[in-house]
C-alpha cells in the first residue's frame, strides 16, 4: 500500500473539484492507502467548522470526519491562506491541521504519488 | 515516463495536453472533461481522443451529467473512483491535472 | 539522504486566479521544508512557465500599486534570488509575440545571480521527465 498526497486549491461548494479530491481520498483510504490532503487558497474553506448540510449543496464535512477516524488520512490547511480569508485557529474543524506551505512539500517528499489539483 | 493526465475541462488545456509526451500515457476524463469522451462537435469526436494514450472516463462524473457507459466513445473505458486509485498506484508514476 | 525534485508547471494566467502565485509561493517554501525532513533530505523545486503561463513573466507589473498584492514579477525575482531554476517556454513567448526584453529574467536589482532561461518545450519535457512529481498550476 502507498501514500498519495493531494494538493487542492479549488473552492468549497462552488466547484465540485474539491468533492473530487475528497472522494478520491476516500477511495484510496478504502483500498488501504494513506492520504495526505493539503488545501491552500480558496480550498482552505474546507477546513472551516460549522458547515451545514443543505439538499442542493455538496457537503464534505461528514466524509472528512469519517476519513479522520480511519487514521490513514490527514488534512492540513495553509495557515496564511486561511487567515487571509478570516479563518482563524478557533474556526477550524476538528481533525484539521494548519501549517505553512513547506508542509505540503514535505508531504510530497514522502509520497508515492502526488496529485496537484490547483484551483477553480 | 508513465504519465496519468486528469482532464477536468472541455475547452481549456487541450493545447497543453497536445504537447505532453510519455512512453505510457493515460488520460482520465473527470469533471467536465468527460464531455471529450461523449460529445461530438460538428459531427466530430474530440481531437483529444486522437492522442496516443489509454482513455478513461469517471463513471460518477458521466452519470452526474446524464451520460451512461453507452454514450462513451469506443476508445474510452469507464472507471470508478476505486479504479482510478488503482490506475494511480499501479499504472502511472506521475500525475497531472489539467 | 535524498533529494526529491518537484516540477511546478505554470500554465495559468496571473491575477484572475491565484494558481500561478501559489505555485511560486509553494516553490519558494522549499527554503524551509527541512524542518519536516530527516537531516540531509531536500526538496528541489523547478518552475516552468508554459502556454499562457509565460505571461506571468512580463516586466513592469503594477499589481502592488493597484491591488496591494505582490506581483508575479516580484515572486519570480524572489525565486531567482533564492537560486531557483526557472524556465520559460520559447515557443509560447514566440506565439504570443513577446520580446525577450519584456520578460523578467533576473533579479540583479535585488542581488540575485541566477537567471531564468528561455528554452524550447522539448527541454521542459526533459525536465518533466526528470522530476519526481509534477504539479501543474
Amino acid at each position: 500500500m502507498g501514500k498519495l498526497t493531494i494538493g487542492c486549491f479549488a473552492s468549497l461548494v462552488g466547484s465540485l473539484t474539491l468533492d473530487f479530491a475528497v472522494k478520491l481520498s476516500e477511495a484510496a483510504v478504502k483500498k488501504g492507502h494513506k492520504v495526505d490532503f493539503w488545501v491552500s487558497g480558496n480550498a482552505t474553506m474546507l477546513s472551516k467548522k460549522g458547515q451545514k448540510a443543505f439538499k442542493d449543496y455538496s457537503h464534505l464535512a461528514k466524509t472528512l470526519q469519517e476519513l479522520f477516524a480511519t487514521g490513514n488520512f490527514q488534512a492540513t490547511a495553509c495557515e496564511a491562506c486561511a487567515e487571509a480569508r478570516g479563518y482563524h485557529k478557533e474556526d477550524t474543524m476538528e481533525g484539521w491541521k494548519r501549517h505553512s506551505m513547506d508542509w505540503y512539500l514535505a508531504s510530497c517528499f514522502g509520497a508515492d504519488r502526488v496529485l496537484h489539483i490547483g484551483g477553480d | 515516463m508513465k504519465l496519468g493526465v486528469f482532464v477536468s475541462d472541455f475547452r481549456t488545456s487541450v493545447d497543453i495536453l497536445d504537447r505532453l509526451q510519455a512512453e505510457k500515457m493515460g488520460i482520465i476524463f473527470v469533471g467536465n472533461g468527460i464531455y471529450h469522451a461523449t460529445v461530438k462537435e460538428d459531427g466530430k469526436t474530440s481531437p483529444v481522443l486522437e492522442k496516443k494514450a489509454s482513455f478513461y472516463a469517471l463513471t460518477e462524473d458521466l452519470e452526474s451529467r446524464g451520460f451512461s457507459g453507452e454514450s462513451l466513445d469506443s476508445r474510452v473505458k469507464q472507471v470508478t473512483y476505486s479504479d482510478v486509485v488503482d490506475l494511480i498506484f499501479n499504472d502511472y508514476e506521475k500525475l497531472v491535472w489539467l | 539522504m535524498a533529494t526529491k525534485r518537484l516540477g511546478f508547471i505554470v500554465k495559468s494566467l496571473p491575477y484572475k486566479t491565484e494558481a500561478s502565485r501559489l505555485a511560486m509561493t509553494h516553490a519558494i517554501a522549499s527554503q524551509t521544508v527541512e524542518i519536516y525532513l530527516e537531516d540531509g533530505d531536500m526538496v528541489e523545486p523547478v518552475v516552468c512557465f508554459i502556454g499562457d503561463g509565460v505571461l506571468n513573466c512580463l516586466k513592469s507589473q503594477q499589481a502592488m500599486k493597484h491591488y496591494g498584492v505582490t506581483s508575479l514579477e516580484q515572486h519570480i525575482k524572489n525565486g531567482l534570488l533564492l537560486d531557483m531554476k526557472l524556465m520559460i517556454c520559447k515557443e509560447d513567448i514566440d506565439r504570443l509575440s513577446i520580446k525577450e526584453n519584456s520578460l523578467v529574467l533576473d533579479a540583479e536589482d535585488i542581488g540575485g545571480e541566477t537567471k531564468a532561461e528561455i528554452v524550447p518545450f522539448s527541454e521542459i519535457q526533459k525536465v518533466m521527465e526528470s522530476m519526481d512529481h509534477l504539479l501543474f498550476c
